[in-house]
């Protein structure tokens, strides 16, 4: 803020002045999003977070390494075991190519960066290009106060900083910032209705579809805003050149990604952008009718057109989804419209904590004040209703619907928030501040002003040097507005603030926690165990674990794995399962049938962590009894009597005996966790373990982390012959 | 005229080795040696009296290792009594590497010489693979008698172990074996190159821990500071574990696991800043720093303790201020640094590669060392505002030891006003981007007029 006062004093035009405080804040507010979400660097350390993350960073490691055509083609022989995985036929390369794109720039001009600390910090830097492509919507679409209030917003909303934290290496990083970027080149597109415009919407489209499988959302939306537009009577050539153009370049670009492929043509997830497409030529050629023909040949004709076109559409969408030329709907996207749909039918869709649908608190956890500011928002763009206003509703509504479905969705929904808050924000201020008496209005602002979290404000400042339009509200109202509304914004800040810091910069490989005196314990075990692994065991060693540690294993211990987070094959993921599942003599038929070497289970009872593998052991048990070959497993069978799953000596037998359990109370029935309490105690379930004493026949110990979060068993060979 | 300068070198070289050896009136009047084997080194010093039959001056001796010993040989140096360093002379034979030496042309009768060797690898785990809670035996293959090309009049040998336990070892009378000594002799009129071997099996858990790989690079910047970076993979070459490792067993007793290595110091220099301990998954957060006064000293833990076989990989660096290692006169400039430097206590490196970056536009390099080392081709080191690439030095060196730790020298010639480059081309940069904005501002490349741009329908 520093940077306006000398302005004002050196008395340039007021045009200057504006947009000089617009670059002041743009770049505050860039900064800060940049600095927000290095809460985890300071804390711990320029680290990868997460699982998937992982997978991203040993790709990009690959790509730089090995160059793209070599990625291109990769066959991943360390994945999936004895399966494989072709890896560059099935992911989005947007990010790996962006960062490993960037990293070659910096060599080039002899910046030795480390391409993990390009990876670690590739989501703050678009987090800082969000806020500026927000603040372009903002303006776009609302006003230019508006959009700056957006932008602030937007760079400190928890909801978008939850998966943008420096080393949150994902997909998303990148596609909330593509994917504004084509909101906003759209609307200019829309606006201007020029190819230029329509050309780089395409472009924008196909580097969101390189980035992220959630482009689906955005080839929804546009042509729902079109089908909008046309519905509502405001089909125009401008509407026509943007869509048409939009349409036919992007789709060819998006199937240039090879693991989209011919889906935007097959698939009826994208059916809705092929229709409008249609309907477009058709809305085009009826109106060029119209203005030829008289009205009564008119109505004839168009009544006959309509029913011909339609039932030869119906006809034809019909045969094609008999033929199977439409790929039937995938589970993912029915589950966003009926949530229960995972649930009921695909274990593995609803075992993922973030497909579970949000609660309310979340919603006000990640939006805060949002929340209530949307309707508001949403009110003053129906208010003043143009093409562009329609789009922010649509994608304001449909956004809505669909975090609710699914917490990870939530990400769709931040940006949409900040915009039409940022209305909101921006049309009561301008409204209210107009009346502030300006013997008031001077101290007050320049005291906010002394705060950078205040900044948001400082649009509505220029607004008042208006000529002032009406004089209806009495100044103190106006003046006990604005002071709530600063209050309003700056709990939000102080909101953002302490949610980034306490929720969303754990990096979850390196746990941290209180001890008595206060002092920091960090529990460094994963990657102790990872390293053990790198280190210690041959080469080409198999190990298995439950999916959910597939990618770390590749990435950290560089060891060939069973399944990993990829879940696309659902036998595979369900075998191990089995495996975990049953008894010893029965897994290690399971284990030397996969050619395993080693296994490796979390457990969390000495140290409370509970997202362990017993905690999910439920899950296996589940998913291991979903296919043919596991049908023997049943749910039912590891509950108690009372129908509770337990784990002490009102377990069921067969949980108690099972291969997980052992592997995770081998010899834990010997140690002492807490005082007062009998050795063997669990400390995440609260009780006494039920099988204490056993002994692992083909299993042997090798290693166990310090902590017992990471315990690590190698498979014993046949015995010998004749012994 | 060249030739004849090299076959009359020959012969004397020959004539001078032949008489050397055969200088048969030389004798070894007393021999004290002493065997240390409390750790994984075998450290031999002798303390040897010569005498000269017919009392002429003795300059010459000759000091023999067995052709068995002599890769496993690592240091080796000879002092005479005025504790003044000898020089030595290698030479190989099928039998034994012979290092001979000139002692300086003194009239004293009895003459000493002190020797000191190091073996690295030399004590064998035996059984070689133990459980979790078993103590490690290892053995020591060596000579009784003091193996010598001159008849030894009067020896003795003490064996220091590392601990009391002792399996086994070799009677050779008389042997004497109390608390953790044992000692050979005294023996009367050893002929030459007389051989009797020993075998000594005892219990020792001390850290068996083998640097393969060493890779130091020194970067040093004119701008204070210079940068040092180890990266080192650590071999446990002890006794394999056997069996499985329990975690339970480990932590309820802490003397569970005898022979595994929890944790080990590395000391660096006093002015050591910004210290790191990271592997390739990123910051090791088990280590401990304590600045000493002359000395940093780093309690380093790897991730998980060091059982018999296990490997650990990791990098370690630091700053420190360029003031204490570079000195200048002029343009002309030294740098004074260790060529390799303290792992951990009696460390063993396989293979040290050692790299020195300098500062670009340096000229007539000039490297000294302590000893031979391997050296390199240079090569060129790109990194922030680098223009021609700053020139490395890299050479290699296998079996190294503590007493390897030393100081080498390069020479070269700097102009200071090269230290202006980086800072300048980054002015220049910044200049030229901003004078590029401000005419870009200024010019108009629409071809026609913002207004009439957007086509209305």
């Amino acid at each position: 803020m520093s940077t306006v006062k000398p302005a004002t004093t050196l008395r340039v035009s007021s045009e200057k002045q504006e947009s000089l405080v617009k670059l002041g804040i743009l770049v505050l507010a860039a900064i800060l999003s940049f600095s927000t979400r290095l809460f985890s660097v300071l804390r711990f350390e320029s680290v990868i977070h997460e699982f998937d993350p992982y997978f991203n960073y040993r790709t990009t490691k690959f790509l730089t390494e090995k160059g793209f055509y070599n990625f291109h083609n990769w066959f991943d022989e360390m994945a999936w075991y004895p399966l494989g995985r072709i890896i560059g036929g099935t992911i989005y390369p947007g990010l790996m190519v962006t960062s490993a794109t960037i990293y070659r720039i910096l060599w080039l001009l002899n910046i030795t960066i480390d391409i993990r600390n390009v990876c670690v910090f590739i989501a703050p830097l678009f987090s800082s290009f969000t806020t500026i492509v927000t603040y372009l919507l903002g303006s776009e679409i609302y006003s230019t106060g508006a959009g700056l209030v957006s932008a602030a917003m937007i760079s400190i909303v928890p909801g978008y900083i939850s998966r943008s934290v420096a080393g949150s290496y994902d997909n998303e990083a990148i596609a909330i910032f593509a994917m504004l970027l084509t909101y906003y080149m759209w609307i200019k597109s829309v606006k201007t209705g020029t190819i230029f415009w329509s050309t780089l919407t395409s472009l924008a489209y196909f580097y969101m579809v390189s980035s992220w499988g959630g482009y689906v959302f955005l080839i929804n939306l546009i042509p729902l805003h079109v089908l909008t537009l046309m519905a509502t009577g405001r089909f125009s050539h401008r509407l026509y050149v943007a869509y048409s153009t939009v349409y036919c370049i992007g789709t060819i670009l998006s199937m240039q990604i090879s693991f989209v492929g011919f889906q935007p043509v097959q698939s009826s997830e994208h059916m809705l952008a092929f229709g409008v497409f249609g309907l477009c030529q058709l809305h085009a050629f009826v109106d060029f009718l119209r203005s030829k023909l008289t009205k009564e040949q008119f109505e004839v004709l168009f009544k006959s057109l309509v029913a011909a076109i339609l039932s030869i559409f119906v006809a034809f969408a019909a045969v094609l989804t008999l033929s199977g030329k439409i790929s039937p709907w995938t589970g993912r996207f029915y589950s966003l419209l009926d949530p229960s749909y995972a649930k009921n039918h695909i274990p593995i869709i609803a075992s993922v904590s973030e497909h579970q649908p949000t609660s309310w608190s979340s919603f006000y956890f990640d939006l805060q004040i949002l929340v209530f500011l949307f309707p508001a928002g949403l009110y003053f763009c129906f208010d003043k209703l143009t093409d562009a206003n329609i789009f922010i509703i649509l994608y304001g509504v449909t956004s809505i619907y669909f975090a609710g479905v699914m917490v990870r969705l939530m990400l769709v929904l931040a940006p949409i928030m900040c915009i039409l808050s940022g209305v909101a924000v921006s049309h009561l201020l301008t409204k209210y501040i107009r009346n502030v008496d300006t013997s008031v209005a001077v101290p007050f602002v320049s005291d906010s002003s002394a705060k950078p979290s205040n900044y948001r404000q400082e649009p509505s400042r220029k607004t008042k040097k208006y000529e002032l339009q009406q004089k209806g509200v009495k100044n103190e109202i106006a003046i006990g507005f604005v002071i709530l509304m600063t209050f309003m914004l700056i709990t939000y800040t102080f909101h953002c603030t302490w949610v980034t810091s306490e929720a969303y910069s754990s990096p979850s490989i390196v746990l941290s926690a209180r001890s008595h005196d206060g002092s920091r314990i960090i529990f460094d075990d994963f990657r102790e165990a990872y390293y053990w692994l790198k280190m210690n065991t041959a080469e080409d060693a198999r190990i298995m674990s439950w999916w959910d540690y597939g990618y770390q294993i590749t990435a950290m211990a560089n060891r060939t794995i069973l399944v990993d987070n990829n879940t696309w094959n659902n036998t595979h993921i369900s075998r191990v399962g089995q495996a975990m599942a049953s008894t010893e003599e029965k897994a290690y038929e399971i284990m030397r049938e996969l050619d395993v070497n080693y296994v490796l289970v979390i457990f969390g009872g000495l140290t409370g962590y509970s997202s362990d593998d017993i905690n999910k052991f439920l899950w296996m048990v589940r998913i291991g009894g979903s296919t043919d070959r596991g049908q023997h497993i049943k749910e039912q069978d590891y509950y108690s009597s009372n129908g509770d799953f337990r784990i002490d000596k009102e377990g069921s037998p067969t949980l108690l005996n099972c291969l997980m359990y052992k592997l995770c109370y081998y010899r834990f029935g010997q140690v002492y966790t807490e005082a007062g309490k009998p050795t063997g105690y669990d400390r995440v379930r609260a009780a006494e373990i039920g099988n204490k004493d056993f002994e692992l026949e083909t299993l042997q110990e090798v290693y166990t982390t310090e902590h017992w979060l990471v315990r690590i068993y190698k498979v014993k060979d046949l015995e010998n012959r004749g012994v | 005229m060249f030739k004849l300068n090299i076959l009359a070198f020959l012969l004397v070289v020959i004539i001078s080795t032949v008489f050397s050896a055969i200088d048969v009136e030389i004798e070894n009047k007393n021999i004290d040696r002493t065997i240390d084997l409390t750790s994984q080194l075998v450290k031999v010093s002798y303390k040897i009296t010569l005498e000269h039959k017919s009392k002429k001056a003795i300059t010459n001796y000759l000091f023999l290792i067995p052709s068995v010993d002599c890769d496993k040989l690592s240091y080796v140096s000879a002092r005479d009594s005025a504790k003044k360093e000898l020089k030595l002379t290698l030479s190989k034979t099928a039998e034994e590497c012979s290092y001979s030496m000139t002692l300086p042309n003194s009239q004293i009768p009895n003459p000493v010489i002190y020797i000191e060797t190091i073996f690295s690898k030399a004590l064998q785990p035996y059984p070689t693979e133990i459980t979790q809670a078993e103590r490690q035996l290892v053995r020591y293959f060596g000579n009784a008698v003091f193996y010598s090309p001159f008849k030894t009049s009067s020896q003795k040998t003490t064996i220091h172990l590392a601990s009391r336990n002792v399996e086994s070892f070799t009677q050779v009378k008389p042997s004497v074996h109390s608390d953790t000594q044992i000692v050979y002799g005294p023996y009367e009129n050893i002929p030459a190159k007389t051989q009797n071997e020993i075998v000594v099996h005892y219990e020792n858990n001390s850290p068996f821990m083998v640097v393969t790989r060493l890779e130091r690079t020194i970067e040093v910047s004119h701008w204070g500071n210079v940068a040092v970076e180890e990266t080192i993979d650590i071999l446990h070459s002890g006794a394999l574990l056997k069996g499985s490792f329990s975690r339970y067993d480990y932590q309820k007793d802490s003397r569970s696991g005898p022979a595994s290595v929890k944790s080990y110091k590395t000391i660096l220099p006093a002015s050591a800043t910004g210290v790191y301990y990271r592997d390739t998954n990123g910051n090791i957060s088990t280590s401990a720093m304590v600045t000493l006064k002359d000395s940093v000293e780093l309690d380093l833990r790897p991730r998980f303790p060091l059982f018999g076989g296990w490997r650990t990989h990791y990098t370690i660096g630091y700053n420190v201020p360029s003031f204490e290692y570079l000195f200048h006169n002029g343009d002309s400039y030294m740098l004074k640094m260790r060529l390799i430097d303290h792992v951990f206590d009696d460390m063993i490196v396989d293979e040290l590669v050692t790299k020195i970056i300098l500062p670009e536009g340096t000229k007539n390099l000039k490297l000294i060392t302590p000893y031979s080392v391997e050296r390199q081709p240079d090569t060129l080191h790109f990194t922030y505002l680098d223009i021609t690439g700053r020139p490395v030095i890299t050479f290699r060196k296998t079996n190294l030891v503590e007493n390897h730790i030393n100081d080498f020298n390069i020479k070269y010639n700097f102009s200071r006003i090269m230290m202006l480059q980086e800072p300048l081309l980054v002015v220049v940069f910044l200049y030229l981007f901003f004078l590029f904005v401000i005419i870009w501002m200024r010019l108009d490349f629409s071809i026609i007029k913002e207004r009439e741009r957007l086509h209305k329908d």
